[in-house]
């Protein structure tokens, strides 16, 4: 036996009625015992599922899969607008022969900036982000933790392809407070770790080589800086904001040209 | 990057792990529901010139049910959904720290496994708008609209999902009568 009102308390339970129903349907509880058992059923099972079921989150590998994906749609939809962008473009006749070699010539040239720019360094913010996040879950942030420069330096001459410049900004709010090795553009890259308020901020560096690299990126959500000092490349990988991440990057370049004026 | 894949990452993306939680709702396994997430995405990327105004999260979860249920067509289907399992990505693990002591920490997990069994045990109709609403704080309108079906029905099927969950919570409370709340 059911109150024919039961659906209605559940619409008000949910927030889906406007305040004079409320009242109305306020009102019909105060008498109805059926629907003020309802009322607290319904309430009951609201805070155990929302507190008991697990609360899960994509995986970390999932996440990496889909930028992958979304990467390879949008460079072929950039592809694909070139070439519709080409066909549709009708000159007048009279100028086509004189003209197509030429408007043929750089639609290609355009393409290949377009599509061949961000692809040369796709694979590698790819690979930068899935090594950031990698490195947020337990255990895999720092090989080597310390605060100390002096203990972090000496550890990548003997785990990484190269030794980048390690130094401690505490004093400007960016903590050292560790290193790690990373597989990197085949070659055992060294990681900074550095922490900045609530953010973890990983610097990557690695032998730099002819591939040329944009000034920065953003990928899901992680913001990416980088830069050449020498002969290494570097990436400053992080979720802080932009003028964050841009703080520790002009510290970290301001030292280095003390350190080694070019 | 260009202008749609950024705003892409700044509308759709945040409700990537409300899209996981349904799929895994409505999945058989985790890889299944990795693949319906994964390929929701990409049509929502594709589709995104369409989605104009409205609200982003409704409008992504509706592409994850449609891709879930393809995925599920031509497969024979059964009650049976695969429960969270060790290693999953699970959030507020910090509050682990705070809990005083192990033994009411393993009990507190065992009871979380309670309600994960219990919905996993309603039929998929029921499971998916309990989600939708309890879990990802959808109203009907929205529950209309990622279902495919009129609000009316939305509010039926709503009804009966929890008291189908009302009556194994009762069941397991029956059979385990220390654990009354």
């Amino acid at each position: 036996m059911q109150c024919p009102e039961a659906l209605r308390v559940q619409a008000y339970f949910d927030g889906e009625v406007d305040a004079v129903s409320a009242a109305d349907i306020e009102r019909h509880a105060e008498g109805c015992a059926e629907c003020r058992a309802l009322l607290g059923d319904l309430e009951r099972m609201r805070t155990a599922l929302r507190s008991e079921l697990t609360h899960l989150r994509a995986p970390p590998a999932l996440r990496t899969r889909i930028t992958a994906a979304l990467n390879e749609e949008s460079s072929a939809r950039t592809a694909q607008r070139s070439t519709t962008a080409r066909n549709t473009w009708r000159t007048p006749p009279f100028w086509a022969g004189a003209m197509s070699g030429i408007g043929v010539s750089a639609v290609a040239a355009a393409l290949v900036l377009l599509l061949f720019a961000p692809l040369l360094s796709k694979p590698l913010i790819d690979d930068l982000v899935g090594a950031h996040m990698r490195s947020l879950m337990p255990a895999h942030l720092i090989d080597v933790e310390s605060t100390d420069k002096h203990t972090v330096k000496p550890w990548f001459a003997s785990h990484a392809d190269v030794s980048p410049l390690v130094a401690d900004f505490a004093a400007q709010g960016y903590r050292l407070i560790g290193g790690r090795a990373d597989y990197l553009e085949h070659q055992r890259s060294a990681v900074v770790v550095y922490q900045h308020g609530g953010h973890v901020i990983n610097v990557f560096s690695w032998a730099a080589n002819d591939r040329s690299l944009p000034k920065s990126a953003t990928r899901d959500g992680y913001h990416l800086l980088f830069w050449r000092a020498g002969d290494l490349d570097y990436c400053a990988v992080s979720d802080t904001g932009w003028d964050e991440l841009q703080g520790l990057v002009q510290l970290l370049t301001n030292l280095g040209s003390r350190d080694h004026p070019e | 990057m260009d202008d749609k894949r950024g705003r892409f990452e700044a509308q759709v993306l945040p409700h990537l792990d409300a899209a996981y939680r349904l799929a895994r709702w409505l999945a058989r396994s985790p890889a299944d529901a990795d693949d319906a997430v994964q390929e929701a995405l990409l049509r929502a990327f594709r589709g995104f010139d369409a989605l104009r105004g409205s609200d982003a999260k409704a409008w992504l979860l509706a592409i994850v049910r449609n891709c879930s249920s393809t995925a599920r067509r031509g497969e024979q289907r059964r009650a049976f959904v695969p429960l969270p399992e060790e290693g999953d990505a699970v959030a507020g693990e910090t509050m682990i720290a705070t809990t005083p002591d192990p033994e009411s920490a393993a009990v507190h997990r065992d009871d979380e496994r309670t309600f994960d069994r219990l919905v996993a045990s309603l039929s998929t109709e029921h499971r998916e708008v309990l989600v939708l609403r309890e879990i990802e704080d959808m109203d009907y309108r929205e529950i209309a609209t990622i279902t495919n079906l009129p609000i009316g029905t939305v509010m039926s099927r709503l009804a009966r999902a929890r008291s189908a969950l009302k009556a194994r919570w009762l069941q397991e409370l029956e059979a385990k009568p220390h654990a009354m709340p």
